[in-house]
């Protein structure tokens, strides 16, 4: 006979919450992440809401006006910041500070840890997204209308990209340098899906559309826009984007600061 | 296998013939060529504090990773609470059950003290009350401050808090004063020494000699990888039978061998005179300077230190090969 000390299991998905609420304090407490992930997009779309206010429709934005296609780009930059960006150097600075061996010592199990830095990434992604859809409609940016196909691009992307930024950091060695290389992987990724310039090139649209970024682009484009639905290709190569950096995470991320 | 347990109060009772809370034999472990750890074995009993004495190098750390389920062990066999702490299935139930203050101090900064004690708190199936575990730890003037806002001895408070905090059967402690000051040592050895009474087995590292003479049941000295003694503070390195030294100034004009007894010199004029009987060499030594009409100044008595068989113990184990410090 075995008799076991009663101790009730949390309920794993009170626990993950309970996570949530944490990253979440964290991270609003922090300036440099509340500024730099968050307030940065809702910057820019103002920005660009003052410069192209009032500017027409043209072929150079696809038929669209300027504002209409900057409010979803900079809404998927906006998800890259939160997701991808925050976590590749919050996840490399917890573990070089020793922080990420710490949690590894209690009992909470790795995968409520990540789940709950997914659904951290996920809220923050999600206030971001209302805020530059609403600077866009003080600029005269019509609503979207098909709600449903966003908040699926927005989800499949924010997990995409957690989990490219996870994988990230398990590639990373010492945290001072996760700054840099994010932005290097990051910025010229950005620039030629087409995040800040539409890109007319069909050569580079088809290369950049097999990359993570512009698959997002494109499935809150559509919808946001283009009054389209689900863009299943687009969501297809997201998917296969996050198995990939989901398979690297798991097979080389570190919870301790020094290597074996 | 879990060792039978029976709850009063919640409180584990110890049953008779009941398995030590941490078994450790023959374990190894090497860093490519360097061998961290080679061939240790000790038992902790329920209850007791045991410490695992040695110099910065000696292994102390490693061999504690691998007991707190961080590191993989080459060899050996390693028990802890019923558990293999190498097995990844099992280990978030030892992880309920155990408590880890690691040597270095890791915390959030931007959650205040009580957040990040309620926030570990709500990984475990049974915390301590939150409260609780501030006063206990001494932080309740500082429990609404941001954590980067604490001094380092009030992070170290903190770590220590958070090792406490799921009410551990058994906690680790690695060299858990290190840079604390003298009355921050004191205060934390009375927090352990409380810990213990309320029935935790707490297994720690130190390079103190007076820490684990405070604070120890049970000691092992550890020294390149290898127990080189184990024992209680006052019995170990045969402590207890070892020679009284009897130590005074030479009075002027004489010699160490104008002595009743056989001396050695020692720095300043002073001698040192080793005895097996300290009464009957302290009566011929009086003796003998009343009747040269003299005195015997600074006349000290002692036993070894622990120190001084610490200090003998790891100098003669490392004399066998050189040993590098990192």
């Amino acid at each position: 006979m075995t008799a076991v000390i009663h101790r009730r299991p949390r309920r794993d998905l009170a626990l993950v919450w309970h996570q949530v609420r944490y990253e979440q304090l964290s991270f609003w407490r922090n300036p440099q992440s509340a500024f730099f992930t968050f307030v940065f997009p809702v910057v820019i779309i103002s920005i660009f809401g003052a410069l192209f206010h009032g500017a027409g429709h043209s072929s150079y934005f696809y038929g669209l006006s300027a504002l209409q296609y900057y409010v979803p780009t900079i809404a998927a930059v906006s998800v890259l910041g939160a997701c991808y960006s925050q976590l590749a150097i919050v996840l490399a600075t917890r573990r070089q500070d020793g922080i990420l061996k710490r949690i590894r010592a209690t009992p909470l199990p790795a995968w409520a840890y990540f789940l709950g830095l997914l659904g951290h990434c996920i809220v923050v992604s999600a206030i971001d997204v209302v805020l530059i859809v609403a600077v866009g409609r003080l600029f005269g940016v019509p609503l979207p209308t098909h709600w449903a196909a966003i908040m699926v691009a927005l989800v499949l992307g924010a997990a995409c990209f957690c989990a490219l930024g996870v994988a990230v950091a398990s590639l990373i060695r010492n945290a001072e340098a996760a700054p840099a290389v994010v932005q290097l992987v990051l910025f010229p990724l950005v620039f030629i899906s087409g995040t800040y310039l539409p890109i007319h090139s069909a050569v580079l649209n088809q290369v950049t559309g097999v990359l993570p970024v512009r698959p997002l682009n494109q499935a809150l484009l559509g919808p946001f826009a283009e009054h389209t639905g689900f863009a299943w290709h687009d969501l297809a190569v997201l998917l296969a984007w996050g198995v990939i950096g989901g398979l690297v995470a798991i097979r080389r991320f570190r919870w301790n600061p020094r290597a074996e | 296998m879990r060792a039978k347990l029976s709850t009063v109060n919640g409180t584990v009772m110890a049953r008779p013939g009941r398995p030590p809370a941490v078994t450790v034999a023959g374990l190894r472990k090497s860093y490519g060529a360097v061998a961290a750890v080679r061939g240790v074995s000790f038992t902790v009993a329920h209850g007791e504090i045991f410490a695992l004495l040695g110099p910065n190098g000696a292994g102390k750390t490693t061999a504690l990773e691998i007991l707190e389920g961080f590191r993989a062990r080459d060899a050996g066999q390693a028990d802890v609470l019923g558990f293999d702490p190498g097995d990844r299935a099992t280990g978030r139930a030892l992880r309920e059950r155990i408590g880890l203050v690691l040597q270095d101090i890791a915390v959030e900064p931007y959650l205040t003290v009580r957040e990040t004690i309620a926030r570990n708190a709500g990984y475990y199936p049974a915390p301590r009350p939150v409260g609780e575990v501030i006063s206990l730890v001494g932080l309740t003037g500082q429990a609404r401050q941001k954590v980067r806002s604490l001094s380092g001895g009030q992070k170290r408070r903190l770590d220590l808090a958070l090792g406490l905090v799921g009410h551990p059967d058994l906690l680790f402690l690695d060299e858990p004063t290190t840079g604390f000051d003298p009355s921050a040592r004191r205060e934390a050895w009375q927090l352990i020494s409380g810990l213990r009474a309320a029935g935790t087995t707490i297994l720690l590292t130190t390079h103190y000699m007076d820490e684990a003479q405070a604070l120890a049941d049970r000691l092992a000295v550890i020294s390149d990888g290898r127990i080189v003694a184990e024992g209680t503070p006052a019995t170990i390195g045969g402590r207890d039978h070892a020679m009284a030294r009897i130590r005074f100034t030479l009075p002027p004009g004489y010699e160490p061998g104008d002595l009743p007894l056989a001396a050695e010199p020692g720095e300043g004029g002073t001698v040192t005179v080793p005895a097996a009987e300290p009464t009957r060499a302290l009566h011929q030594l009086t003796g003998w300077a009343l009747g040269h009409g003299t005195v015997l100044a600074g006349l000290t008595v002692d036993q070894p230190s622990l120190e001084d068989i610490y200090l003998r113990l790891t100098d003669s184990s490392a004399g066998q090969e050189e040993r590098s410090i990192r």
